[in-house]
């Protein structure tokens, strides 16, 4: 993955910003209300993730944290085959996950069973024996910011921290959110949370301040199978179809994309994946809905109420002879 | 390395990881790895993505299987029974790849003496082709007698059918390895074994190469070197070595570790493996330790003439002279005379075993009075750590060189075992140690490639790294012993010594450079950069610290190391990237890719060919091979070194040029892998009449109690292995956050049947016990490790992660309080991969996890960043914006 | 379960087959009980408020008086109910931020827009309302104040119920009656805090006509409730045990509606009636807490 790496001296200087007390107080009530004109549109990037090349390292994980300089999340091990981050949340950006599937437990009274005879057996096949289905299955998946082309937590964001960037991410402005947490509220994935930190919600960045110096994301560089890929969208929505092509012609027909294309109820996902299993599986809601499909409804019900009710009072009161 | 050796002629891996997407099926067993070589298991799923079979091999179901096309369970310490029965299935079947057999190994050679021990199968293959007393032949192979009586070439079979060709003796060898055989001792079906050699068939020969890659989970264990030999003759009969895609990969456990063999930290070797004087005889001049080779030591029986020493005439190892008198001359310079032998005498000569378990034994008998352990843990990493910790309470000093304070470091005060620090009488120094981003230096990698990399900061504090403490500590000696008379400090008295500046810049790190430019070597008149191997000389012309890294510093200026091309040939070969021992060449043996005649055994396969009008090889990868040396040529019969090996002979460090099917000598425990149970294991050998391996040596102490054969006592097969998480002991990586969030705690898998058994539900405790001791973790209960059933019962398996000690911010259960002491006996490695246990629900003493060590460290989030613009602070990180 | 910045709580599951699946996905904003007390506060100040509003309008001379007490305990209410949501954020000083941007789609951003833009004519109508004397001209100027004030009474009113049923959080994200419920109920809150007020200063009228309007709002409310139950039925049944779930039915359709019903029809006393609002609040309360809990609940 070639990336243009440009010499960090080069990068233009902020200034920094003056200290003291008033014009500190001065300058966090005016700052978050100046605007600037947005950066040029650039073309949608985004990642596709190919779990079935994932071999569960973590790397994705630990170069986000290091990138990003975000703190551990303390020792708490799981017992959950050996996901011990648990979710996504303010701190963990990339969380990779593991789905055991290998089989029910043999019951105790066919343990001992002697093993059936060989090949001298007519029904043995040697072309079967070759093509045979593997046993058993270890899933794994590094789940991120999905950077939904429609986001709900964009679209809940009061305060305009939310946006989508020049790249098309779905990118939280850290100076600019007051951790209200209407966009934890709003993600039907559960990707941000808000950190007890500094107050504020974060999540994947998409790393935006790499993207902009021409560098790939920390966990893309990072991912030593290339499960997880980085570039334009377009040419990664190309790419992952041609995948699930190959995959259907060697066997492997449960392969397909969740999130490369709109369904019903919810856009597409900039943030893709190729899944083997049914999305409840992966911890991915199977048919995600978009909260604001209801929104207006929700509003005509609610105003409708409140106007049924001053009707009502209205009537008592004329009941009542006022 | 004994097995890699003795089978093609060098103890290192054949071929690259990159070069997996060259193989048509990849076989990866006696390792995990994806989770151990994350970064190189991107080749072999590029690999899948060209159509290549992945074969995953293992005890346990591991992330490496997930992602593999096949896996078969094996019980951990078969390895040997299964691939003894691929190999009987490529026998039987006759799918060798009959042209490169016939010419490249030595297949066709006979065997003299064989049937002497034909009634015991495995005894004959264990010691070899005996006299009419009994005593092992050390001629071995069957020769022409010529009409002066004199020994001449071996007598072969190109057609491969005689009884006494060494093809036909493998295959009696291996007839009793039959597929139900097979699965009776390894627990898997019959059809495994099947399905797994036919797959390796399929896909070997003139159009196709398969590869076999293999870690820890081959070397440690009693027979280690002989399943390492079994792949190598696998290889061997399938046409694979020195072909792009094929070979035999030893994916190596350190950044360094071939580094660390090359120029060795091993007790019994010399730089290049060139072989440790013994004070023995056969070693008391430097003539006669080069007369009698390099093999001298590695020879079965004590005759003091045998075809072993043909090393010293024929093949590469026949210029053991010059890259001895060179080695000398590096280290000695002026002192290094013909007169002194070059100083030869000087050399400690080796009376004893002092590998590290036998070494760690004496000092707990009480005969070390100081050790120096550098970047070593021996307090948790070594096997029967109860016996190591003990053995080091039992030292007058020690000097820790560490990063942080390690086990080993802070034993005196935090054994688990709860001794009391007031009696240890062991005086502690802990230096601090710079990393490997504050020094300057070269690694040496599992592909032989030496790489450089610059200080990217200065080290911190008073940290130093050990190349500065050993040249410091170094010149102290000297200084100490200048005006000394004992011959005891001759040797340091001489040494050249001279890497650094003067005394007054003490404090700065020495020119790592300097030293890699004396391993390379130069000519001590001009102090000239040698630019091969082929200008080492015997009459102290030359200096060179490491014959096999000649090359890599060919003038002053050129450092290889640093070389920075990214251009690659065959999709695999990229010769302008750093360089790699020999010569830079990548894949070694590649003669063995063109046929006898010099032309590619196929266009889709070809790596080196023979340029028949430029008379000379060429190809994508540098010849391993005489450049201009035809594939006609004959050698005239007392033709030495080099020039002894034929143009169609490709394993050159063979004094026949040949790959050993049969190895005739090298390996103490005999010329053809024989499957052992491990020396502790539940179950009897049923393919054999001796239950372990009789040449293992068990350290014999009180400590270290072995089970016996089928002990119900410990009825559970423990095995130990890594996570990606964490990095060996955990001194590199439980002081670390963000790994230890990965991994926060030590736990033991075992399977739902086991935990049934035992009434352990998910994350409960449990204790695992072994004759050596026991240890406390949670359960992780999962179908991953099912059990095999192995003679009608289930083989449980308890797996042991073997990151956890008493030091860092994660700590736990230390598991080598349950391994054992014991060496196999070619390279003295211990037996990690398979021992015994036992398993219940329950906690140790009072109950209470270990507290984590306070450690000192700077915390590593710092905002914002220093010395970096405000542009380029991460943006998502905490603070910002306030 | 899961805390409000995401970490799991410290228990050990057990690896299945069906991986993920079964677990909760989504995380729960950290809004704890204190965002129950903003929905019984918003409730009351907003109702207070329209009612207050609506009652003057219709009738100026019965309600005048106790409509002036009432804007000033709205306005009560409200500072109260203000002050929680700033310091509920995650970052209080920031809380200006959420004036950067006017969005009509954000809920959220709806309710702050609607709360600043009610809490200016409800100062001005709760200050004049206290004012000694009388200042007849004030008076136009307070009724041009609560009308400007009533579309974003009702704005701050129902933008709460749109704001959790707008989200993908079990249970609220099926409720499509939960902003008809809270706004029908604030009017009943509102109603029975104009009783309580009508009632301490002796406005008989007043209160004659508020008994029946509670007691009628009361019932009405129970129509968009049930829609609601029957919205979140099985978010419901997971979040809580049966017990509890009876426990609560009893509590608002005994306590909350029949009670106050009878209360408010039979009671002759200033106390009987002060305790069937009561009962009104006390319920909303519940029915509110129970709400708020419920992703929490079925984590």
């Amino acid at each position: 993955m070639a990336s243009r790496e440009v010499e960090v001296a080069e990068l233009p200087q902020r200034s920094e910003p003056p200290s003291g007390p008033l014009s500190d107080i001065a300058r966090r009530l005016v700052d978050p209300f100046r605007t600037v004109s947005p950066p040029e549109s650039r073309p949608a990037t985004g990642f596709f993730t190919d779990t079935t090349v994932c071999i569960g390292c973590k790397a994705c994980e630990v170069a986000c944290k290091e990138w990003n300089l975000l703190p551990a999340d303390g020792l708490h091990w799981s017992g959950n085959s050996y996901d011990n981050t648990g979710a996504l949340s303010a701190t963990s950006w990339r969380h990779v996950k593991f789905i055991e599937q290998l089989g029910e437990p043999t019951p105790a009274a066919s343990v001992a069973a002697p093993k059936t005879p060989l090949t001298s057996s007519p029904a043995f096949s040697l072309q079967r024996l070759l093509h045979e289905p593997k046993d058993g299955r270890w899933l794994m998946m590094s789940d991120v910011c999905k950077h939904c082309v429609a986001a709900p937590c964009q679209q809940a964001c009061p305060t305009g921290a939310l946006i989508h960037n020049e790249f098309e991410n779905v990118f939280i402005q850290p100076d600019i959110c007051n951790g209200c947490s209407s966009c934890v509220s709003a993600c039907p994935f559960g990707v941000v949370t808000r950190s007890s930190l500094d107050g504020h919600s974060h999540k994947c960045t998409l790393c935006y301040d790499r993207q902009r110096d021409g560098l790939v994301p920390a966990c893309a560089k990072a991912c030593p199978t290339q499960s997880i890929q980085f570039g334009p969208i377009d040419e990664l929505r190309e790419r992952a179809r041609a995948r699930v092509h190959e995959l259907h012609r060697r066997g492997v027909t449960e392969a397909y994309l969740y999130g490369d294309v709109p369904t019903a109820s919810y856009s597409e996902l900039n943030s893709f994946y190729l899944l083997v299993d049914r999305p409840a599986v992966y911890g991915l809601p199977d048919d995600p809905v978009n909260p604001w499909l209801s929104m207006k409804g929700d509003y005509v019900r609610a105003i409708g109420s409140g106007l049924a009710a001053i009707a009502a009072l209205l009537a008592a009161l004329w009941l009542g002879g006022i | 390395m004994p097995g890699l050796g003795t089978s093609l002629g060098f103890g290192a891996a054949s071929n690259h990881p990159r070069d997996l997407v060259n193989s048509d099926c990849i076989l990866i067993m006696g390792s995990n790895m994806a989770e151990s070589h994350p970064v190189g298991f991107h080749w072999p799923v590029v690999a899948q993505e060209r159509g290549a079979v992945v074969i995953h091999v293992d005890p346990r179901y591991t992330r490496t299987s997930a992602v593999a096309d096949v896996f078969v369970k094996i019980r951990a310490g078969t390895d040997l029974a299964f691939l003894g029965g691929v190999i009987r299935y490529i026998l039987e079947g006759e799918r060798y790849f009959r042209e490169y057999v016939v010419h490249y190994t030595n297949a066709p050679t006979f065997i003299a003496a064989e049937d002497q021990r034909a009634g015991d199968a495995e005894l004959a293959a264990r010691c070899g082709p005996a006299t009419a007393d009994g005593v092992s032949d050390p001629w071995v192979y069957d020769r022409e007698v010529e009409p002066d009586g004199r020994r001449g070439q071996p007598r072969i079979d190109p057609t491969l059918t005689d009884p006494k060709c060494v093809l036909q003796i493998l295959k009696r060898h291996y007839a009793a390895y039959t597929p139900e055989a097979v699965a009776r001792v390894c627990g898997c079906r019959p059809e495994d074994v099947v399905k797994v050699a036919e797959l390796l068939c399929r896909n070997s020969g003139r159009d196709r190469t398969s590869a076999i890659a293999y870690a820890l989970g081959w070397t440690q264990h009693s027979t280690g070197a002989q399943i390492i030999r079994a792949a190598g003759i696998i290889q061997l009969l399938l046409g694979n070595v020195g072909r792009p895609g094929g070979g035999v990969l030893a994916l190596r456990g350190h950044a360094c570790i071939q580094g660390a063999t090359d120029i060795p930290v091993l007790f019994d070797t010399l730089p290049a493996y060139l072989p440790q004087p013994r004070a023995v005889p056969g070693h008391a001049t430097l003539a006669q330790y080069l007369a009698n080779g390099k093999s001298y030591l590695s020879r079965r029986g004590e005759a003091p003439d045998g075809l072993w020493k043909g090393d010293a005439l024929r093949g590469g190892w026949a210029d053991m002279p010059k890259f001895t008198v060179s080695l000398l001359k590096a280290w000695y310079g002026e002192a290094a005379t013909p007169e002194n032998d070059y100083g030869y005498g000087w050399l400690p000569k080796l009376d004893e075993d002092l590998s590290e378990m036998s070494y760690f034994m004496k000092m707990h008998r009480g005969h070390i009075r100081g050790t120096f352990l550098m970047g070593q843990n021996p307090a948790v990493g070594g096997p029967n750590a109860r016996l190591h910790r003990d053995a080091m309470r039992r030292l007058d000093w020690l000097v820790v060189r560490d990063f942080f304070e390690t086990e080993s470091a802070s034993y005196w005060y935090a054994d688990p075992d709860g001794v009391d620090p007031k009696t240890v009488p062991t005086e502690i120094f802990f230096l601090p140690a710079a990393s490997v981003i504050e020094k300057s230096g070269s690694f040496t990698n599992t592909e032989r490639m030496l790489q450089w990399h610059d200080q990217a900061v200065p080290p911190p504090g008073d940290c130093r790294s050990d190349a500065w403490f050993v040249y410091d500590l170094g010149r102290r000696l000297k200084a100490l012993y200048r005006d000394s008379t004992d011959p005891r400090d001759a040797p340091i008295r001489h040494l050249a010594w001279d890497y650094g500046s003067d005394s007054t810049a003490a404090a700065q790190e020495i020119d790592t450079e300097k030293v890699l430019r004396e391993i390379n070597g130069y000519h001590v008149s001009e102090r000239r950069q040698l630019r091969g191997p082929g200008e080492l000389a015997s009459d102290g012309s030359t200096a060179c610290g490491c014959w096999l890294y000649c090359g890599v510093f060919p003038d002053a200026q050129s450092n290889l190391a640093r070389a920075k091309d990214h251009r690659i040939d065959g999709d695999s070969i990229y010769g302008g990237w750093a360089w790699a021992w020999p010569a830079n060449r990548r894949i070694l043996y590649n003669r063995a890719s063109a046929d006898p005649d010099g032309r590619p055994w196929s266009q889709r396969k070809k790596l080196v060919w023979w340029d028949g009008e430029a008379k000379r090889w060429t190809g994508h990868d540098a010849p391993d091979f005489e450049r201009d040396k035809a594939p006609d040529y004959r050698p005239p019969v007392d033709a030495r070194g080099l020039a002894a090996i034929a143009g169609n002979a490709p394993f050159s460090m063979h004094q026949d040029g040949r790959g050993w099917l049969y190895a005739p000598y090298g390996l103490k425990d005999g010329p053809l892998p024989v499957f052992y149970e491990p020396l502790e294991s539940p179950f009897i050998n049923s393919l054999g009449p001796h239950q372990s391996d009789p040449l293992a040596v068990v350290l014999v102490d009180p400590m270290n109690p072995i089970a016996a054969p089928g002990d119900p006592a410990y009825p559970l097969i423990a095995t130990t292995y890594r996570l990606t998480e964490h990095y060996l002991s955990g001194a590199m990586s439980r002081f670390d956050s963000w790994l230890c969030e990965l991994q926060p705690e030590m736990f033991v898998e075992i399977s739902p049947e086991l935990a049934r058994e035992r009434g352990v539900a998910n994350g409960d405790w449990v204790v695992v016990s072994s004759p050596r001791g026991e240890i406390e973790a949670r359960a992780l209960v999962t179908g991953r490790l099912k059990p095999v059933v192995v003679d009608g019962r289930p083989a449980h398996t308890v797996g042991l992660p073997i990151h956890w000690g008493y030091a860092g911010e994660s700590v736990g259960a230390g598991v080598n309080t349950l391994s054992l002491l014991c060496l196999d006996p070619n390279a003295d490695i211990h037996s990690a991969k398979s021992f015994v246990c036992q398993l219940r629900a329950g906690r140790l003493g009072n109950g209470r996890p270990p507290e984590p060590l306070p450690v000192f460290s700077r915390p590593v989030v710092q905002d914002p960043i220093p010395d970096t613009p405000g542009a380029a602070q991460p943006l998502g990180r905490f603070g910002h914006g306030q | 379960m899961r805390t409000g910045d995401g970490r799991a709580a410290h228990a050990v599951s057990t690896p299945l087959p069906g991986g993920y699946a079964g677990r909760a996905i989504t995380h729960a904003p950290a809004w704890g009980g204190l965002v129950a007390w903003d929905l019984l506060f918003n409730g009351i100040s907003t109702g207070l408020f329209l009612v207050a509003a609506i009652c003057e309008i219709a009738a100026p001379r019965v309600f005048a008086s106790a409509a002036g007490v009432a804007y000033a305990v709205a306005l009560g209410f409200l500072v109260v109910d203000l002050a929680a949501l700033v310091f509920d954020l995650g970052d209080p000083l920031r809380f200006h931020h959420m004036l950067r941007v006017v969005k009509p789609g954000s809920p959220m951003s709806v309710g702050t827009w609607c709360l600043t833009l009610y809490s200016l004519p409800l100062t001005v109508a709760a200050a004049i309302g206290v004012l000694p004397g009388e200042w007849t001209s004030l008076d136009a100027v307070r009724h041009i104040a609560i009308i400007v004030g009533l579309p974003f009474a009702l704005g701050s009113a129902v933008y709460k119920g749109v704001l959790l049923s707008t989200s993908a959080q079990p249970g609220w994200k099926d409720a499509r009656w939960l902003g008809g419920y809270l706004t029908s109920s604030a009017i009943a809150l509102g109603c029975a805090g104009m009783l309580f007020l009508s009632l301490m200063m002796g406005e008989e009228r007043a209160t004659a006509a508020l008994r029946l309007a509670l007691g009628i709002l009361v019932t009405v409310t129970l129509i968009p409730l049930g829609l609601l139950v029957a919205d979140v039925r099985p978010a419901l049944a997971q979040a809580y045990r049966a017990r509890e779930l009876s426990g609560l039915a009893a509590a608002c359709l005994g306590g909350g509606t029949l009670l106050p019903l009878y209360l408010l029809v039979a009671g002759k006393t200033t106390s009987v009636l002060v305790v069937g609002a009561l009962c009104v609040a006390l319920a909303g309360l519940a029915i509110r807490f129970a709400i708020v809990r419920l992703p929490h609940a079925s984590a």
